[in-house]
This record gives structure tokens, C-alpha cells and sequence, in this order.
């Protein structure tokens, strides 16, 4: 029996199938001799043909078009029975010895582009192959655990192998390959290289050895783009990253995007590629705060190791973490405020209580004035310090009147120094220049900051070499100890100005800041000792994520000179020196490979290699049978009233019956969020009033602002399509000029750093909620709000006028204004949401409640509900798509709850409408409510 | 098409309306027959219409003496003139007749009640008499057209008793003698018809036949394998190829048309043929004028 025959590029399965083309003709000769259907018609004058005999009785034939669609229907169904597939390079697979057969897969970085294409082009080659064909892999990145060239697979394995198959994030070295080739003993007969094309160390020698051993076919996937950083070069103000391309035919606009270490996105820029060039820089001009924050640029279009620059950067960041002392009451005058102002321009400042900011785990803390610590959070505080914490302390009066200070870099007398007062000699003090081997050295001494008091070290032996500044008159100002691998620091004054005019510098920034640096180590230690250990790595997709068991700390002399490799792969290193990046193609010039051996068979990268037919064929019979079937009908007369309607019955079947393959991907919708942009602007009070819309704070911050506003344009969505609630397409407002009155809720998302409302936007929001709106507050932090202790709403919501918040009741309003539910998720779970308290409890008697003017939450909804235009939904949610639909449950569920208030909890109306709903009236229970809403939950 | 009365009524008005002004008496009238129809001037009749001034044209024997005593003057009674004819309507109520095909947007039977309801509602207007054969008694003025479309449209329903239950029987006589019009397809064979047709024939001297015929009836255009029946009847015929038969159904169609002619002549009757894709107004006039031209035959 055959198994398989190759007509030029096609090629059956079943080619017995084919025979029946054989019986076309009699197909032919039947359709012919058998009559059409009679058409059907009145005629009055029949009669006048009484008499009258047909001289030719031969039936009328089938008009040739349709006989044509009929054998057309019939040749396409036995061809489609054949299971014919198009593939042009069927015969290059027959020719010669083809057993055993060579995959040569480069698997390095430079192949990650298009790597389901190489492995589907493998595949291919694979099942194109003759049966029982013995299959041996070689991967060209050398690795542990790497295929066995010597190996013999199945078609069927070799097929599995190549699926479970990934890119490296280190380079293709063809010289280890080659050896690997050459100790398996390995004569293949033939070798299929599929090659990313660019040129390796050794590509050529291995392409040499190959073709020598067997007939060599190289199926080369260029990229098709931009698909490598190759550096980046750091200045005031911007970066830029240099990346290459291989194509370099055209003029080529690559948009590189920047992101947090999480992944989110924070700037986005272009590189462009004149024609002929292959190499290209993007540039980005940021702050230098939102600078600070990139960890990563990316290649959007691009997989692969090489298609991410890891940026570390000695100019990261910072993240110091402040104890919150507490309440504030006078804010400008607590040190915190000071420090935290100084610390915003490059460190990303937590504030938070001590245990918290020690389980964070911060590049440093920050401890302002403080007495003595419990001492099991001292002993806690030590311990982070001896892993290399930099703890940063004030002085002031509660620690001058502690009796022995605990935990300070030198010892301390007991009452503090101040001079300058009435009852002094001294004046005040300005600072000495740093001196050389303090890690001050450098900063300019601020000559109009004067010290009015501070606390005294006592002379010890070593106070000398502790001292980081001193005073004019030499009493040690700054001192500082190593403790562990973490350094303890002292500011002898106070962080506010009580003591001193040093918080009013700038150089009390610089201060700082060479404080954290010198405290984390950084340029205290060189970069070159001790040794990196890999944190975060880099996988062959170009995603980070924790090192497997091969990588292995590095050198910090080789740090940079030790080539990309399994060992060391592309990734974020820790070291003495902090956080370094090893970047996979760092300094790289990827080039073409161009110079394959003559007798080897260079072929495209025509991505689909063989394409099943049957399908579309059989789908085309099918079609054509149906057309065939309206003919028929047509010629029959059966459609002479209502051929209009047929018609376009006919198309409607046509059109589903030719469509091929899948659905469009994403259905379009028509609401009317999708708002007609040539509309004349109209006011956002016209717009508001017209239709029902939501309200978003604007905060300032864009980023945030618009995710804010695709969540509630998705969560509208939501309730367009879920309720009779059609709202427009938020606004987003200002608390101090808009118009509130007109939104029947305000969502308001606070930015990691809130900056207090105004006084104005206070009154507008008090206004507002006495007059029946709803606020939202979203700290978008998840856990409960202040169930850590922490206040982000301190401050925030000063002068707001609401009552003491409680979490929502278990058998609250809330749960059931649509939706039953549980719990109200985001993009965090677990959270708890508060409200008033006079809404979480029923009015005695009544079962009712008032309405929540306020409902506060962090679980982050707005990134769970937020979508972009086309309904997609934006953002990734801890629980994943369930528990994005339960958060747009929870924003339905609130929002009918700002538009009806208690009436789900209003049982007034039961009876009535039970009786609409057909119940007996007789057995109408009195009471219904509560206990029945209960069982349902 | 024309389903009520109403629509039907005013479809005919509005034909009638643009008919040409027809005057029976101008050429034909008194000649036919004297009725009892008072027209409203003077002329020849029984009853009394006016005494005028003796002029020199009257003769002496048409002086009133008995007026003339009375005054020095001399007078002439005059009497009523007095002609009046009628007009009896017959549609075909044959299913095959109130059939149409794509081609026509009316069926033939409701063209033809259409016509026949117009032309009624012109002579009426003029002071004759209209009936439909088998209806109701013939009468005079607007009540007259009423009742007329009525019996038409009951025709159409077949509930009227005097339909003809087959082709053949014959139509119903009237009572008195007047002008049939009798609206059909014809397709029946003529000696068919001419049994029909004699009594009525017997009693109305004058007489017209309206042919309404279907553009498919007349072109035969069908190709094919072609089953054809005739509505009402379980007539059917399974042609394999009738475009092969257009010749010769051409031929029967003329000799159709001979032979209704020859009906025609025998009975005294005139035949005006028309096709359902032309307009009413041609068949109609062409209606009047045939009436109009009725005297004179017989006076020629």
C-alpha cells in the first residue's frame, strides 16, 4: 500500500483516495442524463395546447455551469479525501540517505527570535522524514543536562524533545558543539542546521565539519528586526540604549520601552534605523527620580535574552525606609519631615513602624530621635544591620536623656552640648572641611550652618577613626561604625532644625545620601573584590526570574571580563558593590554568517514549511454543494416570491460555509462608551449631566491618573453590558474646581506618595458627600488599610468629614447589591474594605441602614478592572482571571450601591413584589429578610 | 389589486373620470330601442315636458289647441324624450382568470372588473341602465354602479347562485333586452363559448367581449422542463422542453384569436382585446367608442 505520494509540492496521505477522479466521467455522464426538476407553472391558456405533441422529448439538460459546480464539488471532495498538504520542499527530503538524521538547533540568545518558527520548521523536517527515520539533536548553547548528540530518538520523540526545547539566555558557542559532535562518534546522513544567521565563535568550523560528514541543508531564521542591546550610556538627565539589527535593508523605527523592575512600564522611546545601518540608539530624557526606577529596557516586538538590558546603575535608586514616629501634629517641625524631604529626591522613601521597614528589608533606615528600643527589636534592628543594613540615627533629646544610648556608633555622654545659649560661652559651631578619608570628602562645607546643640561622644581610642565630620572646634558631628557588613551612623543633631541649621542645606542631602551609599558599602569597598552572586536572572525569553542550579557566584575582578554561560548567565548580580547587571549581548557586534560550505544546501525561512489541504478543500466541496442546492431550488421556481430573502439566506450560508479558520479574536462592540470623536468638545458639566459617568481624582500622576481611568471605563463596561447601569466614559476631575455634584461616585486612587488634599478640595469632598455622593478611596497598597499599623491616609484626609470606619459586615448591603459576595478583591485579595459605621449597622427595628458615604479599600481595583479601548483588559491580577472577575463584581456591586442605597436591604416591598411574581398571597411568610438574604450568601 | 368594493369603486371612478365625454344618443341612441328612461328633454316620449311658442318649422298638426285656446299664441306640447338602454356586466369567474402572471401587476379578472365597473359608471352617468348578468335587478344612477361591483366582486366569491357551475353552462338571461359586456379569457373553445353565450345572445342584440390576456399567455416565454396546470382546475401538463412548443403555441394562440373574432361576428358582438400590462384607459375608451358606433351598424 502507498503510504505516501508526492505530486510536485503536494503531497497525499491517503492517495488511494485519488482513484476516485477516475469516476468524474461517470459523475459526468449521470448529472447529464438525469432531468432537472420541473419548474412549476400556472398557465390559464394551458388548454390552447390540447392537441399539440412535443416532437423532441429528450429532457432539457442541466445548464453546463451547474454540471461544472457539481463535478467541481465532487473533484474537490475526492481530493480533500486524499488528505492532500502543500509543501514545496517535499523533495528535498527524499532524496539520498536520510537515516540517521542530524538536527543541528542553535539554541543561544541570538535564536530567540523567532523560535517557535526554528522548532516548527524542525518539526517538519522531522515528520517530513521517512518512517522510522532516527532522529539525533545537537543544541549549539553549551549547557548541563544538554541533548546527547549520540542519542537516537523517534520521529515521535525527537518531536517531544524539540517542543520542551527553550532558548538559552547565554550565547551559541559552535566550537562546543563541535566537540560534543566529534566525542559522540556521530556519522548522520543527514544534517538539517536550523541557524539563527548570526555569526558565532566557531560557526564556521562547525558548518565545515558537518558538511564533510553528510549533505548539510541550513535553514537560516534571521531576525527580522531589532533583536539586541548592546549597550547603554548613562548622562544627566537620559540614557541611552544602542541596539543592532541584521536586516539592514530598510529604515526601521523600533520603540523601546523602560520598566520597573516589576515590569512596569515607565517610559517609552524610539530608536531609529537608517537604511543600511544596523545599529541604532534610543534615547530617553527623564527625571532623574523616575530614571532611578528603570530596571530594565525592552524590546516590545522581541523575545530572547538579548532583547532586555538590564540596567543596575551605582545611580539606582535608593529605598530607605523612615520610621514613622506617629501622629503628626506639627508636621514642619518633626524631623521626619526633614529627613524625608531630603531623601525624596533619590531614594524611594518608605514610611512605615520599625519592624515593618526591618522585614522590607531597605537599603537603609532611617531613625530619627528616638529613646530606647524594645530590645528584641534592637536585637532585630542589629541583626539586619550586621547583614549589611545601613542604619541611619538622629540625635535629640530623647536620646541625649537616655541614661547609657544603646546602639550607637560611639559612646555618648549623657546630657547633651548646647551652645550659643544665655547661660553658655560658646557660640554656635559651623562644620570643619570633611576630611579626606571620611566618605564626605569632597561636599562643600556648609559655612552658614551653625550647630546649636548636639550630643558629645566620649573620647575613646578609636572616636578618630569613627568620625565621618566634625565641628569647627573638632567634637565629632557624624560618627559612624561597621557592624557586620552594615554600618551604623550618627547625626550628633537633631534631623529638624531645632538643633542645628544643617537640615536647611542642601548639603544635608549630599550628607545623607553619601551616607546610605557609604553605610550599603558601595564606595567604601572596591568593585572588584569579593564575589557576585546571581539574585535575579535573565531565561531565553527575555523574562526574569530566580537562577537555576547552575549559575554560580562570579569573581568581582571577572565580573565583567567572564563570558555570558550557563554558569553566569544574563542577570542581576549582589556584591560588595551593591547590585550589578550582566547583560547578554553586552558589547556585542552581531554579524550575518554568510560563509556556509559550498555543498551545503542553503534554504529560506518560509515559516509554514507543509499546510494541510484537506480541510479547506472539503470545506470548498461542502460550499459548493450548498450553492448547487439554491441553484436547484432556483431552477425549480421554488423561489419566485421570496427570491429576495432566499437570496440573502443563501449569502448569509455561503458567507459561513467559505470563512475559513478562526473568528475574528476580538469581537467588536457597539456601546455607546465608544464615544464619536468628531463630536464638538462639550463641557465635562454638559457631558456629565447628559449621562451617567464616574469621577477619578486626578492625582497628577499620569500613569496612575490612567490607569484609574481605564478602570472605571472598564468596570462601565462591565455594567453596561452586566446592568441597566449604562454610564458614559469617566472623568476624571479636580477636587477644587470641578463640579461634584453632578458624579454619583468619585473613585480616588492614591499615588505611592500622597500628597495632602487641599483645603478647598476638603470642602468640596465634605460637600459632596453630605449631599449623597459616594468616595472611594483606594490606597492601592493591598492588605487592609492600617491593619499594618501604617496611616497612609494620615495626613491625606485631614478635616474629612466621616465617621470611625468599620470593615464591612458579613451580612452588610454591600455583599448583595447584585452580586453575592464574599469578599471584595482587586488586583490584590484578601483585603478588607471599610466603611461608616452608621451604614455597618441597622437602624434598630427597621433592618435598615444608612448609606456609606465613604468606602475605603487598597486592593487596587482600578488596575483589576482597567481595559484599553478595545475592551482587553490591561493589567495582571494576583488570582488571575477569576479573580479579575470577581473584582468587577465588587466594582458593580459598589456602584449599584452608590446609585440604590440600601433598597436591597429594603424588604418593604417583598411581599408585593413576591406577589407580582405569582406567589400565593395565603403563604406569604410575615417576615422575610435577613435570615432568607442569609442563606443565600 | 382591486379586492373591496371600495377600492374597486374608486379605481373605476377614477378611470371613468378620464374617459372622454361619451354620448350615447349622439349617433346611436333612440334608434336601438325606446326605454323608459325620461332624458330629460324634449323628444319623443309619454310624458309631459314642456308647451313652447309654435315656430314656423313645426307643422300645423303639432299646434295644441287646447294650450293655444287660451292665448292668442299659438303653442307645442312637447313630451320627455325618453331612451334608455341597458348595460349587463358579466366578469368570468373562473379561477384562471383572476390569476396573474410576475410579469402583470394585476390580475386579468380585476383589470377586467375595473373596466367594466368604469364603463358602467360613464353610461350611468349619462341615464342608463346597468346590471351584472345573474345580479341583481338593473337600475339607475350611483346605487346602480354600487350594487353592480358588488355583484362583481360576489362573482368573485362565488356565492352567487347564478354562477356558472362549469365552462359550459350558460350564462344567465335577463329579463329584459340591453348590452351585455362580457369580460373573459376566452381560453375555453369556441363552440363552448357560443353555447354560453347564445341565450344572452338571443336576448341583447348588442354585445361586447373584453379579452384580457396575461403578457405570458401571449409571449409563452418559458424554457425548460416546465410542469404547467391550470388554476382551477386539475388540469396539468409536463412539457420536457417548452421552448421547443413557443411556435406552436403561438399559432393556437392566433386562432384563439381568429375564432373569438368569428364568436364575435356570429353573435353580432364586437371583441376588444387587451393585455394586462397595459393600461386601463386604451381598453376603456376603445370600450365606448364600440358602444357609441352600436346604432349605426345596425342603422348602415
Amino acid at each position: 500500500m502507498l503510504s505516501n505520494l508526492t505530486l510536485g509540492p503536494f503531497t497525499f496521505a491517503a492517495p488511494l483516495a485519488l482513484a476516485g477522479l477516475f469516476a468524474l466521467p461517470v459523475i459526468w455522464w449521470l448529472l447529464r442524463a438525469s432531468p432537472p426538476r420541473p419548474q412549476l407553472e400556472a398557465l390559464p391558456s394551458l388548454r390552447l395546447l390540447d392537441g399539440v405533441e412535443e416532437d423532441d422529448t429528450t429532457p432539457s439538460r442541466t445548464p453546463w455551469w451547474v454540471l461544472l459546480l457539481r463535478i467541481a464539488a465532487a473533484a474537490l471532495a475526492i481530493l480533500g479525501l486524499a488528505l492532500p498538504t502543500f509543501d514545496p520542499e517535499a523533495r528535498t527530503a527524499v532524496e539520498g540517505a536520510t537515516d540517521p538524521l542530524l538536527i543541528v538547533l542553535d539554541d543561544g540568545w541570538q535564536a530567540a527570535p523567532r523560535w517557535s518558527e526554528r522548532i516548527d520548521a524542525a518539526e517538519a523536517i522531522i515528520r517530513d522524514a521517512p518512517r522510522d527515520t532516527g532522529v539525533h539533536i545537537l543544541t549549539l548553547a553549551p549547557q548541563e543536562r544538554a541533548i546527547d548528540p549520540a542519542e537516537r530518538f523517534s520521529q515521535q520523540e525527537a518531536e517531544a524533545r524539540l517542543k520542551s526545547l527553550e532558548p538559552a539566555a547565554w550565547p551559541s558557542v559552535p566550537t562546543v558543539a563541535l566537540e560534543r559532535f566529534e566525542a559522540s562518534g556521530l556519522t548522520p546522513a543527514r544534517v538539517v542546521w536550523i541557524s539563527s544567521g548570526i555569526a558565532s565563535e566557531g560557526t564556521g568550523e562547525l558548518a565545515r565539519a558537518l558538511s564533510e560528514t553528510a549533505s548539510l541543508e541550513v535553514r537560516v531564521f534571521q531576525p527580522r528586526t531589532a533583536f539586541a542591546f548592546t549597550g547603554l550610556s548613562a548622562e544627566a538627565g537620559g540614557a541611552r540604549v544602542e541596539m543592532r539589527r541584521l536586516n539592514v535593508n530598510e529604515a526601521a523605527e523600533v520603540p523601546v520601552s523602560a520598566r520597573a523592575l516589576d515590569g512596569t512600564p515607565i517610559a517609552s522611546a524610539v530608536g531609529v534605523f537608517e537604511a543600511g545601518e544596523d545599529v541604532a540608539e534610543a534615547e530617553f530624557q527623564l527625571p532623574t527620580a523616575a530614571l532611578n526606577r528603570i530596571s530594565l529596557f525592552t524590546l516590545p516586538n522581541t523575545e530572547g535574552a538579548a532583547a532586555v538590558w538590564l540596567w543596575d546603575s551605582s545611580a539606582k535608586r535608593q529605598r530607605v525606609g523612615l520610621v514613622s514616629p506617629g501622629s503628626l501634629a506639627q508636621p514642619l517641625l518633626e524631623d521626619v519631615y526633614y529627613v524625608r524631604k531630603a531623601l525624596e529626591p533619590f531614594a524611594e522613601v518608605t514610611e512605615d513602624d520599625l519592624d515593618t521597614l526591618i522585614s522590607m528589608d531597605p537599603d537603609a533606615i532611617v531613625l530619627t530621635d528616638t529613646g530606647a528600643l524594645p530590645s528584641e527589636q534592637e536585637a532585630r534592628l542589629e541583626d539586619w544591620v550586621r547583614d549589611g543594613g545601613a542604619l541611619i540615627r538622629f540625635a535629640g533629646p530623647r536620646l541625649a536623656g537616655m541614661d547609657t544610648p544603646a546602639f550607637v556608633p560611639v559612646p555618648l555622654r549623657r546630657t547633651a552640648r548646647s551652645l550659643g545659649g544665655a547661660l553658655n560661652w560658646d557660640t554656635p559651631q559651623g562644620f570643619d572641611a570633611f576630611a579626606d578619608d571620611s566618605p564626605f570628602s569632597g561636599l562643600p562645607v556648609p559655612n552658614d550652618a551653625k550647630v546649636r546643640q548636639q550630643v558629645l561622644a566620649q573620647p575613646t581610642p578609636d572616636l578618630a577613626s569613627k568620625t565621618w565630620a566634625r565641628l569647627e572646634d573638632g567634637s565629632p558631628i557624624i560618627t559612624a561604625t561597621g557592624i557586620g557588613t552594615g554600618t551604623l551612623i550618627l547625626f550628633h543633631v537633631t534631623a529638624s532644625p531645632e538643633w542645628s541649621d544643617l537640615p536647611f542645606t542642601g548639603t544635608f542631602v549630599e550628607l545623607l545620601r553619601r551616607s546610605i551609599a557609604a553605610g550599603r558599602g558601595e564606595s567604601t569597598s572596591d568593585a572588584s573584590e569579593g564575589s557576585y552572586v546571581p539574585r535575579t536572572v535573565l531565561n531565553g525569553a527575555g523574562r526574569l526570574t530566580q537562577p537555576e542550579a547552575e549559575a554560580t557566584p562570579i569573581a568581582g575582578e571577572n565580573f565583567f571580563a567572564e563570558p555570558i554561560s550557563q554558569q553566569h548567565p544574563p542577570g542581576f548580580y549582589e556584591g560588595p558593590a551593591g547590585t550589578r547587571a550582566r547583560n547578554a549581548a553586552a558589547g556585542e557586534e552581531p554579524e550575518s554568517f554568510t560563509e556556509w560550505p559550498a555543498s551545503a544546501v542553503l534554504l529560506g525561512d518560509s515559516a509554514p514549511v507543509n499546510r494541510p489541504l484537506a480541510g479547506p478543500l472539503l470545506t470548498a466541496a461542502l460550499a459548493l454543494v450548498a450553492i448547487d442546492l439554491f441553484v436547484a431550488l432556483f431552477v425549480a421556481g421554488r423561489f419566485r416570491r421570496s427570491s429576495r430573502a432566499v437570496a440573502g439566506l443563501a449569502v448569509g450560508l455561503l458567507a459561513c460555509g467559505l470563512v475559513i479558520g478562526p473568528p475574528p479574536a476580538h469581537a467588536q462592540f457597539r456601546s455607546p462608551l465608544n464615544e464619536v470623536p468628531n463630536e464638538e468638545p462639550r463641557s465635562k458639566l454638559a457631558e456629565a449631566t447628559d449621562q451617567l459617568r464616574f469621577a477619578y481624582v486626578e492625582t497628577g500622576d499620569a500613569d496612575l491618573d490612567e490607569v484609574t481611568r481605564a478602570g472605571l471605563f472598564g468596570l462601565s463596561l462591565t455594567l453596561f453590558r452586566r446592568s441597566s447601569v449604562e454610564p458614559g466614559p469617566p472623568h476624571g476631575v479636580d477636587l477644587e474646581t470641578d463640579i461634584l455634584d453632578v458624579y454619583p461616585l468619585i473613585f480616588v486612587a492614591l499615588p505611592d506618595s500622597p500628597t495632602p488634599f487641599s483645603a478647598k478640595a476638603i470642602a468640596n469632598l465634605n460637600r459632596y458627600m453630605e449631599t449623597g455622593g459616594l468616595v472611594i478611596i483606594d490606597t492601592r497598597r493591598g492588605g487592609t488599610p492600617n491593619a499594618d499599623g501604617s496611616r497612609p491616609l494620615e495626613g491625606l484626609l485631614n478635616g474629612i468629614n466621616v465617621e470611625t470606619l468599620v470593615p464591612v459586615p458579613r451580612d452588610h448591603v454591600l455583599r448583595r447589591t447584585y452580586y453575592l459576595l464574599e469578599a471584595f478583591p482587586g488586583r490584590y485579595a484578601g483585603g478588607r474594605v471599610w466603611i461608616e459605621t452608621s451604614a455597618a449597622e441597622s437602624i434598630a427595628g427597621t433592618g435598615a441602614s444608612k448609606v456609606s458615604r465613604l468606602i475605603l479599600g487598597g486592593a487596587d481595583w482600578a488596575s483589576a478592572w482597567a481595559v484599553d479601548e478595545r475592551g482587553r483588559p490591561l493589567r495582571t491580577v494576583d488570582g488571575g482571571e477569576q479573580q479579575r472577575e470577581m473584582a468587577r463584581r465588587a466594582g458593580v456591586n459598589i456602584v449599584i450601591y452608590a446609585l440604590t442605597g440600601t433598597y436591597k436591604d429594603d424588604q418593604v416591598h417583598m411581599p408585593e413584589l413576591l406577589e407580582r411574581l405569582g406567589e400565593d398571597q395565603a403563604v406569604l411568610p410575615t417576615s422575610i429578610g435577613r435570615d432568607e438574604s442569609e442563606d443565600e450568601e | 389589486m382591486t379586492a373591496t368594493l371600495a377600492t374597486l369603486r374608486a379605481e373605476a371612478e377614477s378611470l371613468a373620470r378620464q374617459l372622454p365625454g361619451a354620448n350615447l344618443g349622439a349617433r346611436a341612441s333612440s334608434a336601438i330601442h325606446a326605454g323608459s328612461a325620461g332624458r330629460r328633454r324634449a323628444g319623443s316620449g309619454e310624458h309631459f315636458w314642456q308647451y313652447r311658442h309654435h315656430t314656423l318649422d313645426d307643422g300645423q298638426n303639432r299646434i295644441d289647441w287646447r294650450r293655444s285656446a287660451k292665448t292668442d299664441d299659438l303653442y307645442v306640447r312637447e313630451t320627455e324624450l325618453e331612451t334608455a338602454r341597458t348595460l349587463y356586466l358579466w366578469a368570468d369567474p373562473h379561477p384562471g382568470f383572476d390569476w396573474a402572471s410576475g410579469e402583470a401587476a394585476i390580475t386579468k379578472a380585476d383589470r377586467a372588473r375595473v373596466l367594466l365597473l368604469a364603463v358602467a359608471a360613464k353610461l350611468s352617468r349619462d341615464g342608463e341602465r346597468v346590471g351584472v348578468v345573474g345580479g341583481q335587478p338593473p337600475g339607475f344612477g350611483g346605487k346602480a354602479i354600487e350594487r353592480a361591483g358588488e355583484d362583481l366582486l360576489r362573482v368573485k366569491r362565488k356565492d352567487v347562485l347564478s354562477v356558472p357551475q362549469s365552462t359550459a353552462d350558460p350564462l344567465a338571461v335577463p329579463k329584459s333586452s340591453g348590452i351585455a359586456l362580457i369580460a373573459s379569457d376566452f381560453y375555453d373553445p369556441k363552440e363552448e363559448w357560443q353555447a354560453r353565450l347564445k341565450p344572452l345572445a338571443s336576448r341583447c342584440a348588442h354585445g361586447l367581449l373584453l379579452a384580457v390576456a396575461d403578457p405570458r399567455e401571449v409571449a409563452f416565454p418559458y424554457r425548460g422542463r416546465v410542469e404547467f396546470h391550470r388554476p382551477g382546475s386539475d388540469r396539468k401538463r409536463l412539457l420536457e422542453r417548452a421552448e421547443n412548443l413557443r411556435e406552436d403555441y403561438a399559432e393556437r394562440y392566433e386562432k384563439h384569436r381568429r375564432d373569438l373574432n368569428d364568436l364575435g361576428k356570429r353573435l353580432g358582438w364586437q371583441v376588444i382585446w387587451h393585455e394586462t400590462t397595459e393600461g386601463p384607459l386604451r381598453p376603456a375608451s376603445e370600450l365606448l367608442a364600440a358602444m357609441e358606433t352600436m346604432g349605426q351598424e345596425r342603422r348602415l
